[in-house]
Parts: C-alpha cells; sequence; structure tokens
C-alpha cells in the first residue's frame, strides 16, 4: 500500500481553500486514505492509500482531485480527453518491440514551470505507479523529458544491447545497452526485466538522441528534468495497452489540475491494437456500465432513487445518466478499476458517507459448534491442566535441526518453505514435542518441577493427499525435574486415557529420541497414535538441556471417528 | 515492641525457633557448630531455624569466618596406601632393577603421565639422572627429605581425616600449597574445602523472647495436627503453636492454560454464542484457494515472492477440482459471466496449484463457500497463517487470524455494520464504533471498523465486506455474503501486558507462568 509524502501549500492551492489536518483526515476517507502524519512545522503530510486498484490517487493531485469533486458537487472536465483530435507530435512503433515491450503512450505538458515541489511530487508519482502498480517496473515504466529539446517525430524500437551509445542519468560517459546493464545501478536493478530477450527497448528522437532505454534509464542528455522547465514530454512503456493508456491519462490529468495544456502524441503502431493502429493519447478507456436502482437496494440495505445515485455518484467524479429504474454511469477517464457493478455501488456508498448507513443487526437464526477435533483439543486441555500441566502455545513455523538433528531423527521428511528467509524459520514442525524441548530449553531458571503440555497443528508430508501434506492436531506433554521418569508420565497418560474413554496399549519400542527400553509406542484398537518414553542424554544433550525429561505426543486427530 | 506483640511472637516460634534461642539464651557469641551441638540439630535445621530467627530480629550473626580444611583425595588416599610415585621409585631403584622411563610405568603400574612427573620431579631434585640406554640411576647419598616430607604430610592427614590447615606447620603448609597447586584439582593429593562459619548472638529483642521461652518444654506446644493425635486425644489441653500467617508462601507450579490461548478461547466461546460453526483447512494450501478464488490476478503485487512462503517440495498441489477451476480461471479472464469483466489476461494452471503456507485466513472461507455451506449461515475461523516478514516486535514467524462468513438473504451493507456493531460490543465491549472505507480485492463495499475500548481507547478493531460475485458465484453460491477478519492480537497483547508479539508465542517458562488476564 503506497505512502505518499505531500505539502501542506501544495494542498491547498490544489483545493483553493486552507488545510485543516482535522478535515483533511475526515476527507480522507474518500480515497481510502489515512492521515499518518502531519508536521505543522514543515508542513509536511503523510497519507496511506489503500486501494491497490486506483493508481490515480496515489499522489496529491488525485486525492485532492476526488475531494475537489465532493466540494464541487461534481469532477473537473478535461477536454484533452476528447477523441479525434489533431496534433503535430508522433511517436512510431517499430515492430521489433513487440516481444520485448510492445506498448509506449505519451503526451506533452506546457505551460507549467517545474519548481522543487513539482519535481519531488513528479518523482513521487513515478515511484509509486512504477512499483506497485507496475510491479517494479516490470508492467509500467515512466519517463520524463525537456520537451523542448526533441525532434519529432519520436521512435520506439528494439537494438541489440550493444549497437547503440548514449550517456545515462548519473554517468558522464557513453555506454551500451549491455554496459548500462552490467555498470549502472538502476541497470543492475531494472534491465533483468529485458535481459531475456535478444533486442532492448529504446526510445530515440528523429535525429537520433537518445531519449531513454525503457524502463531502466533516461538519458542526461534530455532525459533531465530541471526547475524551471516548462515544456514537459511524458512517456509511458509497457506490457499491457491498457495499463500504459490509464497512467498517461492519469499523468496528463495530474498536470493539467497544476494548469498546464496537454497536448496529445499519436502513437503509430505497426499493427492494429485493441485501440486501433492509431492511438492518440491521453484517450478514453472508461467503460460505460449500467446500474439497476434494485441493485443499490440490495447490496446497500437501503432504498434509493435515481435522484440521490445520480447527486452522489457526480460528487465522485462520474458521469451520470438516470435511464428508468436504473442510471448509467461513466467513469472519469484516469480510473481503470470499475470490474463489475458492485464497484459502481460501493463508490455511492463512500460518496454518501458511511455513517449515513444505520448498523442493522442480521435476524437469521443459525446454531453455532466447534469443529470435533477442537472439542476433542479443548476436553484434553482440561485434563492436562488438571493433571497440573502448564499450557504452552509456540511458533510452529521452526528450524529443520530441532525436528532432526537434535531429535536424532536424521533425514526426516518435512513441509519445507522454498524461499527461506532465516533457518530458525524455515520447516512446518511435524510433532509439537520439540516445541516443549525448545520451551525446557529457554526456562532451566524457571522453578521446577516443570510439567508443561501444547496442543497444536503439525504438518506431515503426503505425497498422494491434495496439498502434499496432511494438517494433523496432535497433543505433546513433557515433564522436567530431578527425578522425571517413564512411569510418572505413564501414569499421567493412564489418567487421560481413561477420563476421554480410550483404551490404549503400550508397546516397546526402539526409537532413536528416547533411552533404549523405556520408549513406548501408544496404540489404540491396534493403531499408532503416538509414543511415550524417557528423552535420551544425547536428545537432551542436543538442546541443552541439564535436567531429565521424560514426554509422550498423541494424535489426536487419530481419536476421532472416521 | 509491646507486651502483647512480645507475647504473640514468642508464641508463633517455630520448635526449632526455641530449640537455638534456648541454646543461645546464657551464652555469649556462639558459634554454629556449638550452636547445633547445644540445640541438638543437624546442621541444615541449624541454618533454618536462625534464618527465620535473623530475619525476625530475635538473634544476629555476630561473626562470619572462613576457615579451610585439608582432606586426602582419591589420590592421596591411593598414595597413603601404596606410597607416592617418587617414593616407590626410589625403592625400586634401591632393589637395583633396570629401570628406564618407558617401562617404570608398568612396573609400578603408574599411569604414564604420572611416571613422568614423578622422574622429573626426582631428576630437579638430583635424585636420579638417566644413565646409558636411558636406565634411571639413584645419585649416591642424594638427600631424600623433600620427598620424605610428602610422605609424612599425607601419613599426618590420613590419621586425622580431616584438619585444620591452620594447625599445619609452615613448611608443610608450604609443602601443601605446592601440591595443591602442582597437581591441579582432578590428579592433585590433597582437597582443600572452605568453610564458612557463623557465630550468632541473641538480640535486646531476643533477650526478652528467651526470657519468655526459658524453661518452657518445647514439646508443650503442639506442631501439626496429625490423625494419631486425633485419635489419641493427646491434643487434649495441650496449646498449638501459633503460626506466623504473614510469612510470604512458597510459589506453586500449578496447570493452567496459555493466557493467549485462554483469550482465543473466550473469542471461541462467544462466536459459538453468536450463531457460528467453526471452520477449518490445512496449514499448506495451493495458490488457488489462498488467492485465486478470492478474485487476487495472479500477477497482483501482495502474491509476490516476497509476501508468502512457498512450499519447497512438492511445488504444485493435485489438480485443483472441478468444476472451481475452470469458473475461477474464466473469472479472472473475463469475468465469467459474473457481470464482471474480469482482470483480462490469461490464468495460469501452474501458478494456481503453487503450494504456499496459508497466509490469510480467508482461504479457509473460500473452502467453506466450495463445500456447500447452509444459508443462511455463519462461519469463523482461528487460522495460523504465515507471512513473509522479517522476524520483529510487530512480526511473528506464525500468528493467528480470526475471521470467518456470514451468508443469507438478509445480508446487505448494513446488515454487515450491524455485524461489526455486535462484533464491537461481545469482543472489545465497545457501544461507540467508526466505520471507514477501505480496500480488499475480494470484498465490494468494504469497510475497516473503529471501536472504542473501554481501556485501550480506539483500536482497529477488524476489516470486513461483502463478497464480490467474481468470488461467490464461482464457488456456485448465489446469496450476498459478508466476509469479516479481526486483529485481535492487539488486544491480546494490551491485556497480557506484552510489547512484543512474539511474547505471545514465547519459549520463556517463567514469562508464560506469570503472564495473566486481568479479571
Amino acid at each position: 500500500m503506497p505512502t505518499i509524502t505531500v505539502h501542506q501549500a501544495d494542498v491547498e492551492a490544489l483545493l483553493g481553500e486552507p488545510f485543516s489536518p482535522d478535515v483533511f483526515e475526515e476527507q480522507l476517507a474518500l480515497v481510502k486514505g489515512e492521515l499518518d502524519d502531519f508536521d505543522p512545522k514543515s508542513g509536511e503530510i503523510r497519507v496511506e492509500l489503500n486501494d491497490t486498484n486506483r493508481p490515480d490517487l496515489w499522489c496529491v493531485e488525485g486525492v485532492v482531485r476526488q475531494i475537489r469533486a465532493r466540494r464541487q458537487g461534481r469532477g473537473d472536465v478535461y477536454p484533452f480527453f476528447r477523441e479525434g483530435r489533431d496534433t503535430p507530435h508522433e511517436l512510431i512503433v517499430d515492430p521489433s518491440v513487440s516481444e520485448v515491450r510492445p506498448f509506449v503512450g505519451a503526451c506533452v505538458a506546457r505551460g507549467v514551470t517545474v519548481d522543487d515541489t513539482l519535481l519531488a511530487q513528479l518523482i513521487q508519482t513515478q515511484e509509486k505507479v512504477c512499483d506497485v502498480f507496475g510491479r517494479k517496473r516490470r508492467s509500467i515504466a515512466i519517463g520524463i523529458y525537456a520537451a523542448g529539446k526533441l525532434a519529432w517525430p519520436l521512435h520506439y524500437k528494439a537494438v541489440s544491447p550493444t549497437e547503440v551509445r548514449f550517456v545515462p542519468l548519473g554517468m558522464d560517459e557513453p555506454l551500451t545497452l549491455a554496459e548500462i546493464a552490467a555498470m549502472h545501478p538502476k541497470g543492475q536493478q531494472y534491465a533483468p526485466i529485458v535481459a531475456d530477450h535478444g533486442r532492448w527497448p529504446l526510445l530515440a528522437d528523429n535525429a537520433g538522441t537518445v531519449l531513454s532505454f525503457p524502463p531502466v534509464i533516461n538519458s542526461r542528455a534530455v532525459g533531465e528534468v530541471k526547475v524551471g522547465d516548462s515544456e514537459l514530454f511524458l512517456e509511458v512503456t509497457g506490457t499491457n495497452l491498457r495499463m500504459v493508456t490509464l497512467v498517461v491519462n492519469i499523468l496528463a490529468t495530474n498536470m493539467a489540475d497544476r494548469g498546464a495544456r496537454i497536448e496529445p502524441v499519436r502513437v503509430r503502431y505497426p499493427e492494429a491494437t485493441e485501440f486501433g493502429a492509431e492511438v492518440t493519447m491521453p484517450r478514453p478507456i472508461a467503460r460505460e456500465l449500467r446500474v439497476e436502482l434494485d441493485a443499490f437496494t440490495r447490496a446497500l440495505g437501503d432504498a434509493v432513487d435515481a435522484d440521490e445515485v445520480a447527486r452522489e455518484l457526480t460528487a465522485y467524479g462520474f458521469s451520470v445518466r438516470a435511464d428508468g429504474g436504473a442510471v448509467t454511469v461513466h467513469a472519469p477517464e484516469y480510473r481503470d478499476d470499475l470490474l463489475h457493478t458492485v464497484d459502481v455501488i460501493e463508490d455511492f456508498a463512500i460518496a454518501r458517507g458511511y455513517d449515513s448507513f444505520a448498523a442493522l443487526m442480521p435476524q437469521e437464526f443459525t446454531v453455532g459448534g466447534l469443529l470435533p477435533i477442537e472439542s476433542l483439543a479443548d476436553r484434553v486441555r482440561e485434563h492436562m491442566v488438571g493433571l497440573g500441566f502448564q499450557e504452552v502455545l509456540s511458533n510452529i513455523l521452526v528450524s529443520r535441526e530441532e525436528l532432526t538433528d537434535h531429535m536424532e531423527l536424521h533425514g526426516a521428511s518435512l513441509v519445507e518453505v522454498a524461499n527461506v528467509m532465516s533457518a530458525s524459520y524455515s520447516v512446518l514442525r511435524n510433532a509439537v514435542l520439540p516445541s516443549l524441548l525448545r520451551v525446557e530449553r529457554e526456562s532451566g531458571k524457571a522453578f521446577y518441577p516443570h510439567q508443561l503440555f501444547e496442543v497444536g497443528e503439525v504438518a506431515l508430508p503426503r505425497p498422494d493427499a491434495p496439498m502434499g501434506s496432511e494438517t494433523r492436531t496432535q497433543m505433546a506433554a513433557l515433564v522436567a525435574h530431578p527425578e522425571a521418569n517413564f512411569s510418572e508420565l505413564a501414569a499421567r497418560l493412564e489418567m487421560l486415557s481413561y477420563y476421554l474413554n480410550v483404551d490404549h496399549t503400550l508397546e516397546p519400542v526402539d526409537h532413536a529420541s528416547y533411552i533404549p527400553g523405556r520408549a513406548g509406542r501408544i496404540t489404540v484398537g491396534g493403531v499408532s497414535i503416538g509414543l511415550i518414553g524417557e528423552l535420551s542424554p544425547e536428545v537432551l544433550g542436543h538442546w541443552g538441556i541439564t535436567v531429565p525429561c521424560a514426554a509422550f505426543e498423541v494424535d489426536l486427530s487419530a481419536l476421532l471417528p472416521g | 515492641m509491646t507486651l502483647s506483640n512480645l507475647e504473640s511472637l514468642t508464641a508463633s516460634l517455630h520448635p526449632l525457633e526455641i530449640a537455638v534461642v534456648n541454646a543461645l539464651s546464657g551464652s555469649a557469641e556462639t558459634t554454629d557448630a556449638a550452636l547445633a551441638e547445644a540445640a541438638g540439630l543437624d546442621g541444615a535445621r541449624r541454618d533454618m531455624a536462625c534464618g527465620w530467627l535473623v530475619e525476625k530480629g530475635i538473634i544476629e550473626c555476630s561473626r562470619e569466618s572462613v576457615s579451610h580444611t585439608v582432606a586426602l583425595t582419591e589420590t592421596g588416599q591411593r598414595y597413603a596406601e601404596r606410597g607416592t610415585p617418587e617414593a616407590r621409585i626410589i625403592t625400586l631403584l634401591q632393589t637395583g632393577s633396570e629401570v628406564t622411563l618407558a617401562n617404570l610405568a608398568e612396573l609400578l603400574e603408574l599411569d604414564q603421565a604420572e611416571a613422568g612427573t614423578a622422574v622429573g620431579t626426582l631428576k630437579k631434585a638430583t635424585i636420579v639422572t638417566s644413565g646409558a640406554g636411558g636406565a634411571l640411576e639413584l645419585v649416591p647419598g642424594a638427600d631424600l627429605s623433600a620427598v620424605e616430607a610428602v610422605t609424612g604430610l599425607i601419613a599426618t592427614v590420613e590419621s586425622a581425616g580431616r584438619l585444620e590447615q591452620s594447625s599445619l606447620s609452615a613448611e608443610q603448609q608450604e609443602l601443601l600449597a605446592g601440591l595443591h597447586r602442582k597437581r591441579g584439582k582432578a590428579k592433585g593429593v590433597f582437597r582443600v574445602d572452605e568453610r564458612r562459619s557463623r557465630s550468632y548472638l541473641l538480640t535486646r529483642l531476643g533477650m526478652e523472647v528467651a526470657q519468655r521461652v526459658a524453661g518452657r518444654v518445647t514439646g508443650d506446644q503442639l506442631g501439626q495436627l496429625t490423625a494419631d493425635l486425633l485419635a489419641s486425644g493427646a491434643w487434649k489441653g495441650k496449646a498449638f503453636r501459633r503460626y506466623n500467617i504473614m510469612l510470604k508462601p512458597a510459589r506453586v507450579a500449578m496447570g493452567r492454560k496459555h493466557p493467549y490461548r485462554q483469550f482465543l478461547d473466550v473469542v471461541k466461546a462467544k462466536m459459538v454464542a453468536m450463531g457460528f460453526q467453526q471452520m477449518s483447512s490445512s496449514l499448506v494450501q495451493n495458490e488457488f484457494w489462498n488467492n485465486d478464488a478470492l478474485f487476487m490476478p495472479q500477477f497482483h503485487p501482495a502474491r509476490d515472492i516476497h509476501d508468502a512462503y512457498f512450499v519447497a517440495d512438492p511445488k504444485h498441489s493435485r489438480p485443483v477440482e472441478e468444476p472451481f477451476f475452470s469458473n475461477v480461471a474464466a473469472v479472472h479472464a473475463n469475468g465469467g459471466g459474473t457481470g464482471s469483466t474480469g482482470w483480462n489476461y490469461t490464468f495460469r494452471e501452474m501458478q494456481a496449484r503453487r503450494l504456499v503456507l496459508r497466509s490469510q485466513g480467508t482461504a479457509d472461507s473460500a473452502h467453506k463457500l466450495a463445500e456447500g455451506p447452509a444459508v443462511p449461515g455463519k462461519y469463523f475461523s482461528i487460522a495460523r497463517c504465515f507471512r513473509y516478514d522479517q522476524v520483529d516486535a510487530t512480526h511473528a514467524p506464525d500468528f493467528f487470524q480470526v475471521e470467518g462468513i456470514v451468508l443469507g438473504h438478509q445480508i446487505n451493507f448494513r446488515t454487515l455494520l450491524g455485524l461489526l456493531q455486535l462484533f464491537a460490543r461481545e469482543l472489545a465491549k465497545a457501544t461507540e464504533v467508526k466505520f471507514l472505507p477501505a480496500y480488499f480485492p475480494f470484498t465490494e463495499p468494504s469497510v475497516e471498523m473503529h471501536a472504542r475500548h473501554p481501556r485501550l481507547g480506539w483500536i482497529e478493531l477488524g476489516g470486513a465486506g461483502l463478497f464480490r460475485p467474481e468470488v461467490t458465484l464461482p464457488m456456485g453460491v448465489d446469496v450476498p455474503v459478508i466476509a469479516w477478519g479481526l486483529g485481535l492480537d492487539r488486544m491480546a497483547m494490551v491485556a497480557l501486558g506484552l510489547h512484543d508479539i512474539r511474547d505471545l508465542f514465547s519459549s520463556d517458562l517463567e514469562l508464560v507462568r506469570t503472564m495473566r488476564m486481568p479479571v
């Protein structure tokens, strides 16, 4: 979720009224935003935006635009979205880019002089949109240039990595694309996006001056916007034409909100796209949606009429046409997040204000209940507490070592994580007992005796199970004190079985974790459900435990019928 | 101290204390050894009684001294019986045997190191030299007094069993120090133990107490009431010793549920009371149930390798059950007839089958939708979830999410708000709530609830919404469904006085034993 930093003076200029943190905080509900911080001294405001489907809101212009619409009762009109405009600016797409990064869009903004604030906001918008919406430039990258230096038309093509040299931002020497990929920090970060392809994208003007190597880096010659520039060329490349168009629309609207004149750029594709072979951007992308008034009522629980719906949605930036028992809405062109009529219904609810809806208690009768395994686990926990045991609760993502070497069980098959962040949290536990031994290891100073138990989930690999493993609920108990022994624990197990009305038998077993001759397999109705024994000195040594321990573990899932 | 206090203090004395007070009365400073004898107590009981009496201000420790006693170690004992290696080598050489360093150990049944050290000592004292072929030879007329002195000291200590170091002569002490140091702890000949000895005196208060105790036979007072006393009636006419009931009792290791589990038990009970059925699914999920079924597109930023734990082997689940797989694939690609545009991309089966550790409890809700839930129906789960995060004070490696769904013909945005209000009242005792617009990929409208907790103030209690049709219709559910999730960790942590989420899963028994819930 993007967090942006904006300035009080900038908000006031865009909103046209004085800033108040309390009012602003309330207004942020319109954009699903939260006021993280406001520093009255510097005027710096930090806002967190929660809607990952609305990149138009990840900038001060977009946030204020939504608030402004509410204030005005309608959204602003942006004439440059009209179709069929003529423009002198043309960008020609070469067929060579079709494999590596097929789409580009652009516009020119004139008449606003770049100052420190605008420069900072432009860079922030570029970063947020490219990182989150553009998935770290994989699907969207933005370039901004001083437009006055360009020789039109521009050309977007793919070239061999060693064919062209230019001086990238942040360097003094001309480098090939391959050299940028290898040496430039941005190259190392972003060139992997195109590295699998034989030819890499390049944007150049008609005089052969390189603008950029998308999605990696701009050229120093024309790709560095400075304070004082007043003609900007804004360009977007990507893998999806709708997304590219949406981002061009957002950037154009943002500049227009600051008073810029937007000049479209006609992009000539080698073959037809979903918007045709010639795409003039910015351009309309929004679909019309027809929503029955009944659908509002059903979803929201309040009867609505066409006037109210039209009024609220208009104040949220939509164009609305009432049409019998329905409304037809057209979203503003800087939004492409309406997948379903429910999205329009939510916008209506937000526009009207959530607090305008009276809460209503659900009336339908239902019967509550616990899962059988939960009820059984709760019974077992009661009994263990009655036997004097302290319940513990452990994390179940643990280290491989604790489940294997520490238990003298080498090479056990486990559910293991592929993208390990830390070896301490790399496998799901396959038994509860190691969790208790971990507590014992950490608790030598806690007064004795220690009687511990835990009921919890474990994961066992099962190649033939749908998810490749099975989750079961097991219970382990451990006693640790200078005289801890098998009989003490066997007596507890006997009592537990008795009160669970389960008949268990113990059969001698050799198990590496336990002292030979002091370990038993716990079986119920001929089925093995667990182990009991005195832990071997080797195991205690691995854990660094210095008092004798006896333990048992049973699979509670196995006790359930079926 | 008032008279009555003095009386009750005297009356409350334990028989052991009375024995000590009696032994001390009339005498001045008494050492603990003498005290034990006079009071007829062993060391442990004497120390216990003295500890109590010092605590009560009846006696005081007037002097504490440290003394050292000398005894033989096992090695020393052996030397006392068979002679020191040095003495035995001299005796052997005096018989004229052919002795080299190599066969010495075997001849005398010594270990090699012991034999080597002894020969080294003898050579240094010029008692023995090495001749041709390494044969050991006695130096004629050598001074054997040093070897004899050691033998003498060993004999002295052996006959005493244990003696005060200070009773040894200066030469003997020097010799002892050398042997003690030179031999090291394990193989030393002598063991020197430090003993602390205390002397006690009655305090001014103690003297008054002693006067009252004096002459009284301790047996007059009864201690523990026993079955024998009851049977014989021997308690009649006697007084019971008064206890000091204000002593802080010892801690008891009692059986107890884990406090966070107990908190979750309360949540569970509330859920059942509100008509919710429990549901669950497995710790390992495929991406289909973890994400796809919840209409999160396969290119969603939160599905990155950096947000979930992927399973190493096997990497993929079995094929996803039909018709759910086809329905969800269609909904992602083009809306699949749900009235949605879908996400407009090619849905990949192998990504859907990629195995992950459950990253959100909503996966359980997705399974429940596919299972054919009851309508009307209410479900909850307390699901262990995993996120790919650096573990720190706000991120545990795994944690619980309390989540669920409500299905019914009456379900809409207003009943959703009503349900959340009910949760706030039942789980946080909050009557004041705020609803804010929120974003979740699988609900629309979505809402975040803040509630004013009586002690914590405003807290974010949870998020909820109405499942998108893109989530319910592919599962065959055509009634509105509320999806809700509660953030209860913070509430539990504050209730337990914790500041680090990892402490909810602590391996520190002392912490677990001392955590408690306010009433």
